[in-house]
């Protein structure tokens, strides 16, 4: 455990500077929570790095290239100066059961070794493999009895499990389920600090024990908590750069997409879904508002050359997809049955689809961006299902419910903030007076 | 509120999860308890590189098969472990001639003496045309 600890740790004292290079207004629990989220994913590019340049992993050769980051990152932020934002984050008593939350789930994710199947078959294997070499193992990527690894995934968490391994000295599989937790914590802070902006101290703490819950993967060991807390934390700050302009939360929106794209094929997915809600929802100043997701590409696209320069097989690829969704569309509606009934949680969605009903119809327009991440994103998974070279009842069986945990935290927070917002009137809220003053402008612009 | 948050895991610190516990720990292994540790045994017999062809008593990809192959795999990481049968159950005899051992897990063959290593219910073989 004290190496999983030990590596969390370092994780976020690494990300700290990348965050605060990023955007040295942040402070407390953004900054806590991006700087585990930057860590996290930069660490992956490190280890990318290292491979693609030949040098084996050791604890000496990832240091000194992490040093290297961590001071240019330092320089960057230090010749930075910005007030921080004015809302601080208070400390409220649910917090303590959000704590509690926490710990609970803590106890669940490490009762054992990772038990899932897709740990020891996908993510844990890959980790282990590499390990073994100090490297990305092509050979073992390539080799066609291997493509139940799926080795055309992005490797942001099997390169972090390889990390833990390499301050541990060897694999072990024990503790490294508490790298989800870290993640469902650094998704729950970010949004913590995000709610103070736009509500009061007992709404954000309320709404944080909910982000808490809802970021934290069953599906232990797995991409799922990385995928949902990168995802979760991009979407997030999009939505607040799209609320109030500011050029921080665009550059923290686009580089936790970025990394969330290296976490699942789903996060690619995702990428273009909140590319496509950026255009449709702002339409006339949608060039330029591109242009500041592009960070996002730019992380995304590594992996992407690598997966083809090494000919890394899809499975969903395989054959005609285009006529396997043609010879499915006629039984469109028996697979989208398929899928309400088989959907996990359906009292969950039910009551996100109330909250948007009973909704004020203003607030509901603010919160156009999520609606339509949320809707493109499932249009892509139902288009998958249908394309999908397995047996479709097979294919929802095991994925719908993951699929869906995915677009939880985003949903929630938005339908959340709707309705408590509209609770208490706007005329008390943080910023009711002027909603864009709050974010100070930056000190190199 | 109530939704979101999984109530059945805010007892746990409350109870005993020694049963918990068990129950996740023997999951994965549950149908061949005997299976990681015959695979440990493996490892430590065999040197990174060498290429393992698994036999056991499930010889069907969907009745066992896939899970003895990928827990395997998974296990002898460094090692080239090779499937002897394909997902669709056709026998691959190609991977059992080019592999350098054979690991037989929890199969009624009569062991040869010569056997690298055997335990309580397997033995791993080197092939003897290499």
């Amino acid at each position: 455990m004290t190496a999983t600890l030990v590596a969390i740790l370092s994780l976020t004292v690494f990300g700290v500077p990348v965050a605060l290079a990023l955007d040295r207004r942040a402070r407390g629990p953004l900054l806590v929570g991006s700087a585990f989220l930057y860590g996290s994913g930069t660490m992956y590019f490190v280890l990318l790095g290292l491979s693609i340049a030949h040098i084996r992993w050791t604890l000496i050769s990832v240091t000194i290239a992490s040093l290297v980051i961590f001071c240019a990152a330092a320089f960057i932020a230090r010749r930075q100066s910005a007030e921080p934002w004015r809302e601080a984050v208070r400390p409220h008593l649910l917090d303590l059961f959000t704590i509690f939350t926490i710990f609970c789930y803590a106890l669940y994710a490490t009762l054992a070794k990772v038990w899932e199947w897709d740990f020891w078959a996908i993510w844990g294997l890959k980790a282990r493999t590499f390990l073994e070499i100090g490297g990305i193992d092509w050979r073992f990527l390539e080799s066609r009895w291997n493509t139940f690894a799926h080795p055309d995934y992005p490797l942001l968490v099997p390169l972090n499990y390889d990390f833990v391994s390499l301050l541990g000295g060897s694999w072990n599989d024990r503790w490294l389920a508490l790298l989800g937790v870290a993640s469902a914590v650094a998704l729950a802070l970010v949004a913590r600090a995000l709610a103070a902006r736009e509500t009061t101290p007992f709404f954000a703490a309320l709404l944080t024990m909910l982000v808490a819950a809802l970021g934290f993967s069953r599906y232990v060991g797995l991409a799922e908590g990385p995928l949902i807390a990168f995802g979760g934390a991009g979407i997030l700050f999009i939505r607040a750069a799209l609320e109030w302009d500011d050029d921080a939360c665009w550059r923290h929106g686009a580089l936790m997409l970025g990394f969330a794209a290296n976490c699942k094929n789903e996060g690619v997915a995702l990428l273009v879904s909140v590319t496509i809600a950026v255009v449709a929802s702002s339409w006339s100043s949608a060039p330029a508002r591109l242009r500041k997701l592009a960070p996002a590409y730019v992380l995304a696209t590594p992996w992407l050359i690598l997966r083809a320069a090494h000919t890394l097989p899809t499975d969903l690829a395989q054959g005609s997809a285009v006529s396997r969704l043609l010879a499915r569309l006629p039984h469109a509606h028996q697979i989208l049955a398929y899928l309400a009934e088989q959907l996990s949680s359906p009292w969950f969605w039910v009551v996100i689809l109330t909250g948007i009903l009973i909704a004020p119809a203003a607030a509901r327009r603010r919160e156009r961006f999520i609606f339509l991440v949320t809707a493109v994103q499932l249009l892509f998974y139902v288009t998958v299902y249908m394309a999908t070279p397995n047996n479709v009842h097979w294919h929802v069986l095991s994925s719908w419910s993951r699929l869906t945990t995915h677009l939880a935290v985003p949903i929630a927070f938005a339908v959340f903030l709707m309705l408590a917002n509209s609770l208490r009137g706007s005329q008390d809220a943080p910023h009711a007076e002027d909603p864009r003053p709050v974010v100070p402008a930056r000190s190199d612009e | 509120m109530v939704i979101g948050v999984e109530s059945r895991m805010l007892l746990l610190p409350f109870i005993d999860r020694g049963p918990s516990e068990q129950a996740m720990a023997t999951f994965t292994d549950r149908a061949w308890p005997d299976y990681p540790r015959f695979l440990e045994g493996v490892r430590e017999h065999t040197q990174p590189g060498d290429t393992i062809a698994i036999i056991v008593p499930a010889m069907r990809w969907e009745a066992g098969y896939s899970y003895a192959f990928y827990r395997a795999s998974y296990f002898l990481t460094g090692r080239e472990v090779l499937p002897v049968l394909t997902p669709h159950d056709e026998p691959l005899p190609q991977n059992y001639r080019a592999a350098k051992y054979i690991a037989v897990f929890g199969v009624g063959l009569r062991i040869p003496p010569d056997a690298v290593w055997r335990s309580r219910r397997g033995a791993l073989l080197r092939q003897r045309q290499r």
